[in-house]
């Protein structure tokens, strides 16, 4: 008999936690329909508790909490939010100094928000289309396959991060490496823009097989 | 539009003092009267075009002011704290804020009586308020008014980090550090050419068998002899400190010896002998010699040092005050001190540097810049400088 080893202890009917104050502060009257039959609801259903990693401030970003989660080891929270805050410090000092070195008509094209930095980096390095193998008449082959949103996300942060674990020098900052990464994608250039590029080419070679698929 | 504006409001200093407090409720009254108060008038007020420490007063309290990138290499070729020296590398300027622990003490050492013995001043505070910063803002002033400035940047380097350990020549107990005297000495070189040109020795140094320095030769070749030859560096400092001392008490040139961090001077250290026995700060060359300058034996000048918990050793995080962190020997040394105690930044010094660092692009998140932004940040730093200096990195 099959029982499950990670499930929620909580029961069907308790619902997420809103954390974001925005939502409580407008006035009733703006409410919709279908947001005040929420909010009823909310008065009397039993609510999850919040975890940790979620809080109401107003600098919190869940692209950010995902990234910081694939670069903790050992869970080593504190230790991976700090190299991160350390990346956007480099990534902001870097491209303030810049600035403020430039001449006027170049200031404006100078992007120096770390945040807006990182989006776009992450946005250039996820591929369109993925590979998957297919095993056929006793051979694999690298079959083109759609790719979900979350999985095009996941697939850039990894390869951000094996980027700058595995093919960068050990003695240099992990938040330097990184800096460096995230400009370099921000800019279209660098290791992980060519590892896209390359699985891109590898799907457009493969064109031919893409009728294996059978989802 | 924005530079004329600007241009118009260069009389910062002559802005009424009181109305930053209520400069919101005020923009809030005036833009429902409907008059047209620009947004600049209110941003302007971080910083002030004076940039002579002598010239501060009350009414350029928590604004920033400027000091010319080519002076900071002069004045302060060591001194600065590491994130700040990072910020000046960013933002391609070097601006302090004129807080009002630094006015009082400024406005001690204008008063100064150059007959009576030097008078201590111990500037403490909790971590991260801003002691060190103080200190320059003085050292600043004092540099302008052609002082010789004798500053130490961080005295807690002297009796941790084993490096070279030589038995002195000079004493037998004693140990040397030729290292960190020699980075001392070139430092010291750099911001006080002139007057090691004017000051003559007044015994004569020997060296080794081959090398000594003539009575009535400049202190430069002392400070020379310290630098090419590092085995005698050490030796060189006590020597400098010692002519130093005699001579302020002529009055050709006034002294101030600005020291960070010296409660290191009577605390203990980490450095060890190689029978690994502990060495108290007092078999320390240097460490001697710095003690032997901070009493108040002399007049012509001043002593300004800071008390530093962060580069501390053996005590408790929690601890600031002079009697915790001097401990019963250090404190009854330099017992007749004016204390000057450092607090966080009040409303108006947050307001200043959170311009400040709009102004410098600094704070870049979309969120920061709206009032639950600018909450946030002041509860999250509880208004204390290093933490808000740290949060506002990331942001």
């Amino acid at each position: 008999r099959l029982t499950q080893v990670r499930w929620s202890r909580y029961g069907p009917d308790y619902l997420e936690p809103e954390v974001n104050k925005e939502v409580y502060r407008k006035p009733g009257q703006e409410l919709s329909e279908e947001e005040k039959m929420e909010q009823d609801l909310k008065a009397l259903q039993p609510i999850k508790a919040a975890p940790c990693n979620v809080t109401s401030s107003l600098f919190s970003d869940p692209t950010i909490s995902k990234f910081i989660n694939m670069m903790m080891k050992g869970g080593n929270k504190v230790l991976a939010r700090s190299i991160m805050s350390q990346t956007l410090e480099a990534v902001k000092r870097k491209q303030v100094e810049k600035y403020h070195q430039a001449s006027e008509e170049e200031r404006e094209s100078i992007e120096c928000n770390p945040y807006v930095i990182f989006h776009q980096a992450l946005k250039n390095c996820q591929p369109i289309i993925g590979i998957s193998n297919i095993k056929k008449g006793g051979k694999t082959y690298q079959v083109p396959t759609p790719l979900t949103d979350n999985r095009k996300r996941f697939l850039a942060m990894k390869w951000l991060i094996t980027e700058c674990r595995e093919h960068k020098h050990y003695r240099i900052f992990m938040h330097e490496k990184l800096s460096q990464e995230l400009l370099q994608a921000f800019n279209n250039e660098g290791p992980v823009i060519k590892r896209k590029h390359d699985i891109h080419k590898m799907a457009e070679a493969n064109r031919a097989y893409a009728h294996y698929r059978w989802w | 539009m924005l530079r004329r504006v600007k241009g118009l409001i260069c009389q910062g200093p002559k802005l009424d003092p009181g109305c930053f407090l209520q400069a919101r409720a005020w923009l809030s009254a005036a833009a429902n009267q409907g008059a047209q108060i620009p947004e600049e008038r209110l941003r302007m007020i971080f910083r002030t075009h004076e940039s002579n420490p002598a010239n501060h007063s009350e009414q350029h309290e928590g604004q920033h002011y400027s000091i010319p990138l080519q002076e900071v290499k002069v004045v302060f070729p060591h001194g600065l704290p590491r994130r700040f020296q990072a910020q000046m590398k960013t933002f391609n300027e070097a601006c302090l804020m004129v807080r009002r622990p630094a006015l009082e003490l400024l406005g001690y050492l204008k008063s100064t009586n150059f007959a009576h013995p030097a008078v201590r001043y111990i500037i403490y505070g909790e971590k991260g308020t801003g002691k060190t910063m103080t200190l320059c803002h003085a050292v600043h002033y004092c540099a302008k008014q052609d002082w010789l400035v004798l500053h130490i940047p961080d005295a807690h380097l002297w009796v941790k980090n084993r490096t070279e350990l030589l038995p002195s020549s000079y004493h037998k107990e004693r140990f040397d550090q030729p290292l960190e005297a020699s980075t001392w000495l070139k430092n010291f070189k750099v911001s006080n050419e002139r007057f090691l040109k004017e000051i003559k020795t007044q015994r004569t140094y020997v060296w080794s068998k081959r090398e000594s320095t003539e009575m009535g030769s400049p202190l430069g070749e002392v400070v020379e002899q310290g630098v090419t030859r590092v085995k005698n560096a050490s030796d060189a400092v006590g020597v400098v400190l010692k002519e130093l001392k005699t001579q302020c008490l002529l009055g050709s040139f006034r002294l101030l010896v600005a020291v960070d961090g010296v409660n290191a001077l009577w605390g203990r250290s980490t450095l060890r002998k190689k029978d690994k026995s502990a060495i108290s700060p007092e078999e320390l060359t240097l460490v001697h010699n710095l003690r032997k300058m901070v009493m108040n034996d002399w007049n012509g000048g001043a002593i300004v040092t800071t008390l530093s918990q962060t580069g501390s050793l053996f005590k408790p995080r929690s601890a600031y005050l002079p009697h915790e962190l001097l401990g019963k020997e250090g404190f009854d040394t330099l017992d007749p001190f004016v204390p000057i105690q450092v607090p966080n930044y009040s409303q108006r010094e947050f307001e200043s540097c959170y311009q400040y660092y709009l102004d410098r692009k600094w704070l870049q998140h979309e969120k920061v810049c709206t009032e639950e932004g600018r909450e946030e940040l002041l509860f999250l730093s509880n208004s204390n400088p290093w933490q808000l200096e740290r949060i506002s990195a990331s942001l």
